[in-house]
């Protein structure tokens, strides 16, 4: 009985184990997902979190400065309604183009921008034609 | 053609529905006639179900544009065989591939020659083919690749651009596979559990067929990684994307149950969980394909989100997982183990120990993965976690999982005596220390690194020390000469060798991933023709730029001149691709490759001044990464490769896998 009793405390530690290192991660790494809409409705509660933004990049408004290296775009609503102005600087995945979907992590700074660190475009045009 | 493609699924649906109740019915009430019509019956699914696949190639390579498949996916400039890969570029081709091979499975499984678990057949039959039956009406009623446009469009839309990579032929008929494959395993079980015949006969049945699919999906995976990595905006060789995630928990999960059936078929421990984590394997493999289908969880695989699907893959799922859950509930009591765990330090406790932390790691990738839909439900919001947590969460339980791999060979079975140990453990662990020491003087210093890499070189020694021992006494028992006695090893326990080999490929794949993703370095410079960057020890000048048209694209094309302290080592060419009937940029990315690291260069864009900017990476031990690949490959098919068949006596050790 002794034995089993070994083998029950150590799973038991490996599962505290397992939880505290889950805890810890989604402590660090939870990040906050938001349509356009619902970010800007925060206001300036909003600002400087880093958060993910779900919307559409508006057809027209992306301009590629610095060779490539810095793009600015007006992110939309799903709604269509309120839009929101949009710089990333670095390298953006081939999928992303004027007219996608798209997830955009990053910060709302003070002056209503919002600063993107990664761009995931969801292209369901990608597998998929749009019907 | 599709007339004909349609009449063969509808009939394909039919022969599975009575092959699934004549294998049921005919094995319940002892009907060997029914049984063997039921047998023929899955001859004819099979036959049927490659008509269809068949007549959808035809329309794809004849350009039938009127089916709207054909249409969605294909365009008249495409190369044949890129024609043929669109059989599974979209949702209902994909469908209609994995019902082709799960009806082929299936006719391998039921007239496969076998010495046991032949009761277990027909049951296995009935669950395949009600699977079979299952995507049959996706294919009939939901996602019909053979869907007819009201007029016939000129030309297609084509295959998007980025689908066109050697990847495409194998990243997703690999990783379907993979996951048709849990399909036979899980019938087997459920048919283990429906006849009572709990012991060691469906474990038999199924470790070549469980072994099989998990090395489908490991290379599909591997496939995968290389194409995402080669390919920009995939977020390289892994990016806890929810379909990868989706593919990575059943592999992590059979990888679990490739281990504790040992523990079973040796020591009669752990029938319920062998059960368990197939059930797990088998619904995680369903997921994974609803997830792509579904879009409930954003994603770079999102097919069209078609609500339909994904509910009807989610009552599948719950069936199949409450079904077998609760047959196993009442089985319970018919799955007792037959023996104890006799001593926390021995060969069956890291057995265990690495079982709860495969399926720990599994877990954590469901928990990630699922979290945005999780916290929508708790709390009102969608809170996602992105790659971070996932390598927070899962590089130590990985790096566990390496260390017990090489704690379990030193460790014997029953009950290890301390002494036994530290002989055992002596020279491995001195082949740690001068490996560390040499890693250190080389200017590895993260803590992280020397650690991570310390459980490497460990479990590697143990291996080679393993080996070594075991060639010695054959050396010294036969008097063949190393190279024979080695080879005769090896070919002694071939599962078991085969699985010595496929750690190697985790450690190598393993140290590639460390390498990779503590010590990569990048720059970015926007560059005149002349100028140079430079990164580490690397300086790259920029030659010139280049704009030519081909038939079906724009090619714009930069080179650049690679220097390596002074001397040239070569030139590099990334390039961007526009193509003329497809609203979609592929940046070709120029990579040249050692064994010691990779330098990873993006063509980012340019002004008409001439100002040209550049992303370079230098990526640490990628390629040991492929290599890790091609190991695991030969690991698994040594393992895979069939012992040659004798008859079966209860001490016939070789046929063992330990």
């Amino acid at each position: 009985m002794l034995k089993k009793k070994k083998f029950i405390i150590g799973g038991v530690v490996l599962a505290l184990a397992v939880a505290y290192l889950g805890y810890t991660g989604l402590s660090n790494a939870a990040t906050y997902y938001y349509e356009v809409g619902e970010l800007l409705a925060k206001g300036s509660a909003a600002y400087g979190e880093n958060v993910k933004i779900n919307g559409q990049v508006v057809t027209g408004s992306l301009q590629r400065e610095e060779a490539g290296r810095l793009l600015a775009f007006t992110m939309v609503d799903t709604s269509g309604n309120v839009s929101l102005p949009v710089v990333f600087r670095g390298v953006a995945p081939d999928t992303f183009k004027e007219g996608a979907l798209l997830v955009a992590e990053g910060q709302l700074l003070t002056d209503g921008i919002f600063q993107a660190n990664t761009l995931l475009p969801k292209c369901p045009s990608k597998y998929e034609p749009e019907s | 053609m599709a007339d004909i493609g349609r009449i063969s699924l509808l009939l394909a649906l039919f022969a599975a529905v009575y092959s699934a109740a004549g294998f049921f019915i005919g094995a319940k009430r002892g009907h060997p006639g029914l049984v063997r019509s039921a047998r023929n019956g899955v001859l004819a699914v099979c036959g049927l179900a490659t008509i269809a696949t068949a007549s959808l190639v035809y329309a794809i390579v004849t350009h039938d544009f009127q089916l709207e498949y054909v249409a969605s996916y294909t365009s008249r400039d495409l190369s044949l065989v890129y024609l043929l890969s669109t059989l599974w570029a979209g949702n209902a081709g994909s469908l209609l591939f994995w019902a082709w091979l799960l009806s082929i499975f299936s006719a391998v499984m039921v007239f496969q020659r076998r010495d046991t678990g032949r009761e277990l057949v027909p049951y296995a039959g009935s669950v395949t083919m009600i699977t079979a039956a299952f995507f049959f009406i996706l294919l009939l009623f939901v996602a019909s690749p053979f869907q007819r446009l009201s007029f016939v469009p000129p030309d297609g839309r084509g295959l998007n651009p980025l689908l066109e990579n050697p990847g495409m032929f194998f990243h997703p008929p690999f990783l379907l596979a993979g996951y048709v494959g849990f399909t036979i395993p899980f019938g087997f079980a459920v048919a283990a559990m429906i006849t009572r015949r709990l012991g060691d006969d469906w474990i038999i049945a199924v470790r070549r067929w469980a072994l099989m699919a998990w090395l489908l999906l490991g290379i599909g995976n591997l496939f995968g990684a290389w194409w995402a990595y080669v390919e920009l905006g995939w977020g390289g060789y892994w990016a806890w994307d929810p379909v990868e995630n989706a593919s990575l928990m059943p592999w992590l999960v059979i990888t679990a149950f490739l281990h504790s059936i040992m523990m079973q078929r040796r020591r009669g421990m752990l029938k319920i969980w062998n059960m368990v984590l197939i059930i797990l394997a088998f619904s995680l493999s369903i997921l994974g394909t609803f997830l792509t289908r579904s879009g409930v969880i954003a994603s770079v695989h999102t097919f069209a989100e078609t609500p339909l699907l994904g509910t009807l893959f989610l009552v599948f799922i719950g069936i199949s997982l409450l079904g077998s859950l609760g047959l196993l509930f009442y089985r319970s009591d018919n799955l007792k183990s037959d023996a104890e765990m006799e001593s926390v330090v021995s060969r069956e406790s890291t057995f265990l120990l690495n079982n709860l932390l495969l399926v720990g790691a599994a877990f954590a990738v469901l928990l990630g993965t699922f979290f945005p839909i999780i916290s929508e439900a708790v709390r009102g919001v969608k809170v996602s976690v992105g790659p971070p947590f996932f390598n927070q969460v899962n590089a130590p339980i990985f790096l566990a999982i390496i260390l017990l791999a090489g704690i379990c060979t030193l460790i014997g079975w029953r009950k290890a005596s301390v002494r036994n140990l530290w002989h055992n453990f002596f020279w491995p662990l001195v082949t740690v220390l001068a490996i560390e020491v040499f890693l250190f003087i080389i200017g590895i210093r993260q803590w992280y690194a020397l650690i991570a890499f310390a459980i490497c070189a460990f479990v590697l020694a143990t291996i080679i020390y393993e080996w070594f021992r075991g060639t010695r006494a054959r050396h010294q028992m036969k008097g063949d000469n190393y190279f024979r006695a080695f080879w005769g090893l090896i070919g002694s326990n071939r599962p078991r060798y085969g699985g010595y080999i496929v750690h190697l490929a985790v450690i190598l794949m393993a140290a590639g991933v460390i390498g990779s993703s503590l010590y990569d370095a990048s720059v970015e410079a926007t560059l005149q023709p002349g100028e140079s960057v430079r990164l580490q020890r690397y300086i790259l000048t920029y030659d010139n730029i280049d704009q030519y048209e081909t038939e079906s694209k724009q090619v714009v094309s930069t080179s650049l001149s690679v220097y390596n302290s002074g001397h040239l080592l070569g030139q590099l060419t990334p390039e961007k691709y526009f193509h003329h009937n497809y609203d979609q940029a592929v940046s070709e990315v120029a990579i040249r490759s050692t064994l010691l690291e990779d330098l990873y260069v993006i063509l980012v864009g340019w002004e008409d001044t001439g100002a040209t900017s550049f992303k370079v990476i230098i990526n640490p031990l990628v390629s040991w990464i492929w290599l890790g690949g091609i190991v695991f490959v030969l690991g698994g098919l040594l393992a895979f490769w069939p012992e040659r068949r004798r008859p079966a006596s209860p001490n016939d050790e070789s046929g063992r896998s330990t």
